[in-house]
């Protein structure tokens, strides 16, 4: 495995770049460095390891939506760091405290101890995303393997026609026809989630 | 009312131009100057503001599902380069198709009690863990691991706590269970026939279900049906029923 010692040399403003170009390399990197600490927390204080990584994927989505919206400028790694532990750490004492956590207790199994079993509920909850972008992110989901591979290689990984282009071995007006077509297509499975309701 | 007919290539492609920035000079300024004005481009931008948000979204969480699978690696298997030998190759295959079919009648009984309990295991949930506590913190310590799925640990952790507990039905039962997890059914049999041996243990009827387990897995179903009629479990029934039908 690759030592990530040269991330640690990255100045302030690459990060923000690589944040909001998306850079896998990047992103990958502090995935990995972070969630064991998460996970030890949250299962230390009561949680399960699935719910571990929901609350980290939820963190990691905040981190990087507050940086891409300049509401995070991280100085190093270790800020980054820091920043995405503490927003996993407040998003799961939210958790325990709210009412989509129902209880049920049964009585101890312990011999001589008096703690209660505590069973959880998870509901399903979207925070903060609003009605219609959860709609979107559903109906992408939706869409077929094609489609899904070329929206992501453009709107996420950010590559330009010709890279996808000789990707898929086409010419670019006909990958820019595909896009077209795929965000109709899209468009289309969304407005159909809007009439169902 | 919503406008629900399709834009033309040309015109989605300059509303994506606008909203990824990708547009300048008098284009720009042309363009701005309409959407002042002109209600349903106003419209028809923010519609595909919010897909284009969507879209990088959702990536971005399938991304993170794809490094949650890389944070645990599966075994690499390697492949040895074999030297193909025809003579070798025949001898085996009539030598398998001989005692081919006296298998698949052994195991035929045996793999569907396999899968009978990999349908029905599921490692207990263990206890909560509030680190807090300052009583059994060794105890919990070892609760932590068990959840983590690092079985061995926990199992070293609570052995080592047994030798001065022997009788402790809550040692012995997650022993039980934490063995049972790690595949190791005569180990997971000893500790939980363990807490059987107490009446009143509140263990008593999980204990019971994950003997039942624990035999079926090894293939004996005869102590398999016997301790899983002794137990509670909402899946009792329905394992009893398709061990009768055999």
């Amino acid at each position: 495995m690759q030592k990530d010692t040269h991330l640690q040399t990255i100045k302030a403003d690459n990060f923000v770049k690589a944040f909001k170009t998306n850079n896998e390399t990047v992103l990958k990197v502090i995935y990995k460095e972070n969630y064991r600490r998460v996970e030890l927390y949250i299962i230390q204080n009561n949680g399960t390891k699935h719910q571990a990584k929901d609350i980290y994927q939820e963190a990691f989505l905040a981190v990087w939506k507050n940086i891409k919206n300049n509401r995070f400028f991280p100085k190093n790694k270790n800020s980054i760091n820091k920043y995405l532990y503490t927003i996993a750490k407040n998003k799961w004492i939210d958790y325990l405290r709210s009412n989509d956590y129902k209880k049920t207790t049964t009585y101890s199994k312990l011999n001589g101890l008096d703690i209660g079993q505590l069973k959880f509920e998870i509901t399903e909850n979207y925070t903060e995303n609003n009605d219609k972008l959860n709609k979107v992110m559903l109906s992408f989901q939706n869409l077929g393997y094609a489609c899904k591979t070329l929206l992501t290689k453009f709107y996420f990984e950010k590559k330009s026609m010709k890279e996808i282009a000789l990707e898929l071995q086409l010419d670019v007006a006909s990958v820019r026809n595909k896009k077209y077509r795929c965000m109709q297509k899209l468009r289309k499975l969304v407005l159909n989630n809007d009439n169902e309701k | 009312m919503k406008n629900n007919y399709n834009i033309s290539q040309e015109k989605f492609e300059q509303i994506e131009r606008y909203i990824l920035m990708n547009m300048y000079g008098k284009e720009l300024t042309d363009f701005k100057k309409e959407l002042k004005t002109n209600k349903q481009l106003q419209q028809k931008v923010e519609e595909y503001r919010i897909i284009i948000t969507g879209i990088e979204e959702q990536s971005f969480l399938n991304k993170l599902d794809k490094f949650h699978t890389d944070l645990n690696p599966t075994k690499t298997i390697t492949e040895t380069p074999k030297i193909f030998s025809f003579t070798k190759y025949a001898i085996t295959a009539s030598i398998t198709l001989i005692i081919g079919f006296g298998i698949y009648w052994f195991y035929n009984s045996s793999n569907s009690n396999q899968r009978l309990y990999t349908k029905y295991f599921k490692p207990d949930p263990g206890l909560p863990t509030v680190m807090s506590t300052t009583n059994n913190y060794n105890f919990y310590d070892a609760m932590v691991n068990y959840k983590r799925e690092n079985y061995k640990l926990a199992i070293k952790k609570w052995e080592e706590l047994l030798k001065k507990e022997p009788h402790n039905d809550t040692l012995n039962y997650f022993l039980g269970v934490a063995h049972l997890a790690n595949n190791n059914q005569t180990q997971s049999i000893k500790y939980l026939k363990n807490v059987i041996k107490n009446k009143n243990t509140n263990f008593k009827d999980d204990a019971y279900y994950y003997l039942g387990l624990a035999y079926l897995k090894k293939g004996n179903t005869n102590l398999a049906k016997k301790n899983i009629k002794l137990s509670n479990n909402k899946s009792k029934k329905d394992i009893l029923e398709k061990l009768e039908k055999r």
